[in-house]
């Protein structure tokens, strides 16, 4: 009974996938299946937030690990999948015979990052993550318009599942080197293992897969194409839950590797470098992008490279900034999208210039705009501010004052196209002043979301205490 | 209620009530604006009055731990130089309000961020703790891109991004530089009093302060990183360029101050000389700049310029240890002239475009027939630039320039001279506009002077220049006791 307990988050999600499956075999309206992706969400979400006093190892010990780290981290999860369950009241840019499929899809998603946020052995972490590729693959492929939506999707899944294949070729490098596919095991012999080089190549070839599903360099080159181009529903789920996912999973390898001290140091200054490539090319991209989306894409290469800078440091402090800033980036981006989806409800891409005049025809989508924005830039009183403040610190305290230098730089440079977008929201007049008729869900997400962001910007107290907490299990969870 | 948490509640309270007061509501939102910034001026005015000018230091100490974790904690503490900046926000604040009275667009956004702008300045003067001082900074920097976009004229575009831009590269040297004095202090905190006594290593003193110093520099207009301050000016509403001119140029100075001089002495001193070279130049640069100008904003912009540099002079010379009482006492007196200053030229020089359309200086002759009550203004607020006694700014010029004297004698020349170049550019704006033959083109704008109530913001700027101009001292005890604790340390 208990694993059942410990189970419960991927359980519900399962379920309520298959519960969408059978609609959608029985032809449901959407008004039901979207009720179904609600419930499901609130379900998880809640599933999740009560197992946060739970700890274990369900069925399989060694295996699948269950604690503060992966229970919080899958109540993010959740929380993103039911953000955009929420939102998308009306189905907009996913084809019309694929509407029931859409939330199933990522809800089988969601279940693959629950379970890689737990797996502790090398060949569950594996299966895990293609669990949770997969039915995006095919979510970021069903966009109503065919040509609009081809490009980006191939680009998706080529490129993930070379990502992927990286991950497996370091995966098997792991494996010979340690004898066991247990991360425990090789925890325990971290001390031999860490003098050799190939271990921290096999290391920095596994995160690969996960630095592709963060969006950062040198696996970015995705992340404009399919985030202009794929439903606006499925990147608001790809720029929110699945960020996350792929944070915690740096995470915990970082936190594997991180008593090895010294020896680290090599693949520390890989990521270093990895995320000042990032955080500039992403940020000199956007520049000159005219397209919302893909701005955002590039926006999201370059906070990769932020998040890169807690991960690198592999210490505690840095690793409960990136967490701290997962958690915060995963809901102003998710503000960001959730204009986008309204505005882009009749158009396959939103541009920027079609905000123009949105204050006049949705003040709240365009006060909803700038609070994300203002968090994605890094000013208070959002978490954005606050976040980077964390994982600068996290790098300082390290001694990478340049590093942060470039970082902050970095920052400043990106104001320039949020800005922009700002301007084209707040001051162009448009053509179009018919006023955008949002639903109550949606403004009631957007400001729970809105208030959330705010919240952990000016009394982040609990939420850093929580990041805090998960990260001591998380490191402390690491045997030997 | 605390007092100075009731002081930053006034923005922030005005701010809420204003996002949920309809947009239609205009009088109810212009009347919470000024009440609350009434109300912030009362408060403000209890504090002068009640800080201790015998025991000194940081008084009405207000400390709640934030984030106990890494050592953040909300905690307000104002010194003799926050008491008078606080002042000097409340006066900016509340005729900044009523100068933009009669403002039709947008009220209520407009109000919203101002009240956003006034938090951030408020917030900065009062906190104690790095990591809030440096939000606060933030907060106020940011509300001027809007304003300046959606309100402002000519070329506001550029200006405002050019603005915002420069002022968050600015930042950009801030951030590691303060992260970094958190961690050399080893202490876990960010309690700036507690900073201010740990002896910092003098090698990592001097290669953080430039970082600092360039860092909030930006924002006091320190030359050659002045180029956003005199285009945003012109591009501003009038409240916006109060505001802008009078209060958040001097969160610049007073960053360096709080910041830079107060936790990191030995590397103030390394650098001194270098910067205050820069600001000298600035001195003479600024104003030498404004002769040129056609236009009255771009004076009044590179007058801040100017008189900026004077306060980063100032500040330079106060830690080379000669003339270090007079130069500091200067640089703070100056803060608190210049802002009063500026925000009276702004405020009138905002007056005169909105009924004219025009702020070329070639376009008026003899304006003081015409709007006699504006011009006669606008003639204090120039002359009290141009350091002539009886107003304020003349103590403050004279202190700084004492102290060059005594320190760098050249750099006290480099005041006089621009000092002088103010005297002829004042002097230049009064003859081509204000005096000599009469252009009819605007013999329309005679029933249009200031009349009524839009005489009280004005009213009130140019009691407190010529009060401090003849009752200096009232200003001086405050400030001077923390002067000499703050240079305990050189």
């Amino acid at each position: 009974m208990h694993d059942v307990a410990l189970f419960l988050p991927e359980t519900v999600c399962l379920l309520g996938a298959l519960v969408l499956f059978f609609a959608q075999v029985f032809g449901a309206r959407y008004g039901v299946v979207w009720g179904l992706a609600l419930l499901s969400g609130v379900a998880a979400v809640v599933a999740s937030v009560w197992t946060w006093p739970l700890a274990g190892e369900p069925f399989f010990p060694g295996i699948y690990r269950v604690d503060f780290f992966t229970q919080f981290v899958k109540t993010l999860i959740a929380g993103g999948f039911l953000f955009v369950a929420a939102i998308n009241g009306q189905p907009r840019t996913v084809r019309s015979d694929a509407w029931a499929e859409m939330p199933m899809f990522l809800l089988l998603a969601t279940t693959g990052m629950m379970m890689l946020t737990s797996a502790m052995e090398l060949v569950t972490l594996y299966i895990s993550m293609e669990l949770a590729a997969y039915p995006i693959y095919i979510a970021v492929a069903l966009h109503r318009n065919r040509d609009v939506g081809g490009e980006g999707s191939t680009k998706y899944m080529l490129q993930g599942m070379v990502a992927s294949a990286i991950t497996l070729y370091g995966l098997s490098f792991l494996f010979g080197l340690a004898g066991s596919t247990y991360l425990a095991a090789i925890s325990s012999q971290l001390g031999t293992l860490a003098t050799q080089p190939l271990f921290w190549l096999a290391v920095l070839l596994v995160m690969a897969g996960f630095l592709f599903k963060l969006a950062a360099f040198p696996f970015h080159f995705w992340a404009p194409d399919t985030y202009q181009t794929a439903p606006h529903e499925v990147v608001t789920f790809v720029a929110t839950a699945s960020k996350v996912a792929a944070i915690a999973v740096l995470c915990r390898i970082a936190a594997l590797v991180a008593p090895a001290g010294l020896d680290a140091a090599m693949a520390s200054r890989v990521l270093m470098w990895m995320s000042v490539a990032a955080m500039t090319l992403g940020n000199l991209a956007a520049l000159r992008q005219g397209d919302l989306k893909r701005l955002l894409g590039y926006s999201a290469v370059a906070h990769a490279g932020y998040v890169l800078i807690g991960i690198q440091t592999m210490t505690g402090a840095g690793l409960t900034a990136a967490l701290f800033y997962a958690m915060g980036y995963a809901a102003m981006s998710a503000l960001c999208f959730l204009v986008v989806v309204e505005v882009g409800r009749d158009e396959d891409l939103v541009t920027i210039e079609s905000l123009s005049g949105l204050h006049q025809r949705a003040p709240l989508l365009a006060a909803t705009l700038l609070i994300g924005l203002f968090g994605l830039i890094g000013l208070p009183p959002t978490v954005g501010f606050i976040g980077k403040w964390f994982l600068f610190s996290a790098a300082i305290e390290q001694g990478q004052f340049v590093f942060v230098l470039v970082a902050a730089i970095n920052s400043a440079v990106a104001l320039y196209y949020y800005l922009l977008v700002i301007r084209q929201a707040y001051f162009a007049e448009g053509h179009n002043d018919e006023p955008i008729q949002t639903g109550v869900v949606t403004l009631a997400v957007a400001g729970g979301t809105t208030g959330l962001v705010v919240a952990m910007g000016v009394v982040p107290g609990w939420f850093w205490a929580r990041s805090v907490e998960a990260v001591a299990a998380l490191m402390g969870g690491a045997p030997g | 209620m605390p007092l100075l948490s009731g002081i930053l509640l006034c923005p922030v309270g005005a701010l809420v009530l204003v996002l949920l007061i309809p947009a239609r509501a205009v009088r109810s939102i212009r009347w919470v604006c000024a009440v609350s910034a009434l109300v912030a001026g009362v408060l403000s005015v209890q504090l002068w009055r009640t800080y201790d000018t015998v025991v000194g230091g940081f008084q009405f100490v207000e400390i709640i731990p934030w984030v106990e974790e890494v050592g953040i904690s909300y905690h307000l503490a104002v010194d003799g130089f926050s008491t008078i900046l606080v002042m000097l926000t409340s006066i900016v604040f509340f005729t900044g309000v009523l100068t933009m009275w009669d403002l039709e667009i947008r009220v209520k956004e407009f109000f919203a961020f101002m009240l956003l702008l006034v938090t951030g300045v408020y917030g900065v003067f009062l906190s104690q703790d790095l990591f809030f001082f440096f939000l606060f900074y933030e907060i106020a920097v940011v509300p001027m891109y809007p304003l300046i976009l959606i309100w402002g004229s000519g070329n506001r575009e550029y200006a405002a991004m050019k603005l915002v831009l420069f002022l968050l590269a600015g930042s950009a040297l801030l951030f590691p530089a303060l992260l970094a004095i958190y961690h050399a202090s080893g202490l876990g905190t960010f309690n700036m009093i507690l900073l201010a006594q740990k002896a910092f290593d003098p090698d990592f003193q001097i290669f953080v302060y430039p970082f600092v110093f360039l860092g909030f520099g930006v924002l006091a207009g320190l030359f050659p990183f002045h180029g956003w301050s005199p285009t945003g000016h012109v591009a501003a509403p009038s409240a916006v360029s109060m505001l802008h001119a009078g209060v958040l140029m001097k969160l610049g100075a007073y960053g360096i101050l709080a910041v830079g001089i107060r936790l990191l002495p030995v590397g103030a001193v390394y650098w001194a000389p270098t910067f205050a070279t820069l600001a000298a130049i600035g001195v003479v640069y600024g104003a030498f700049v404004a002769i040129r100008q056609t236009d009255f904003k771009f004076v009044i912009g590179f007058s801040s310029v100017s008189h900026m540099g004077i306060v980063v002079l100032g500040l330079n010379l106060a830690v080379l240890g000669k003339a270090g009482q007079d130069a500091l006492n200067g640089a703070v007196f100056q803060m608190f002239a210049h802002g009063i200053m500026t925000a009276l030229l702004f405020s009138t020089v905002g007056f005169i475009y909105d009924r004219a359309h025009s702020k070329t200086i070639g376009d008026f002759g003899g304006l003081g027939s015409q709007m006699p009550r504006a011009v006669s203004v606008f003639i204090v607020a120039g002359l009290c630039g141009a350091g002539v006694p009886g107003l304020a700014s003349f103590w403050a010029e004279l202190l700084v320039f004492l102290a060059a004297l005594k320190t760098y004698p050249a750099l006290g020349v480099a005041i006089i001279v621009g000092l002088v170049l103010t005297a002829i550019y004042v002097i230049r704006v009064f003859s081509q506009a204000f005096f000599g033959p009469v252009n009819d083109k605007w013999d329309d704008l005679r029933g249009l002077d200031l009349q009524g109530w839009q005489i009280l913001p004005r009213a009130i700027l140019v009691a407190v220049l010529v009060f401090f101009g003849f009752f200096p001292s009232v200003l001086l005890d405050v400030i001077d006791g923390t002067t000499a604790t703050v240079l305990t340390a050189f």
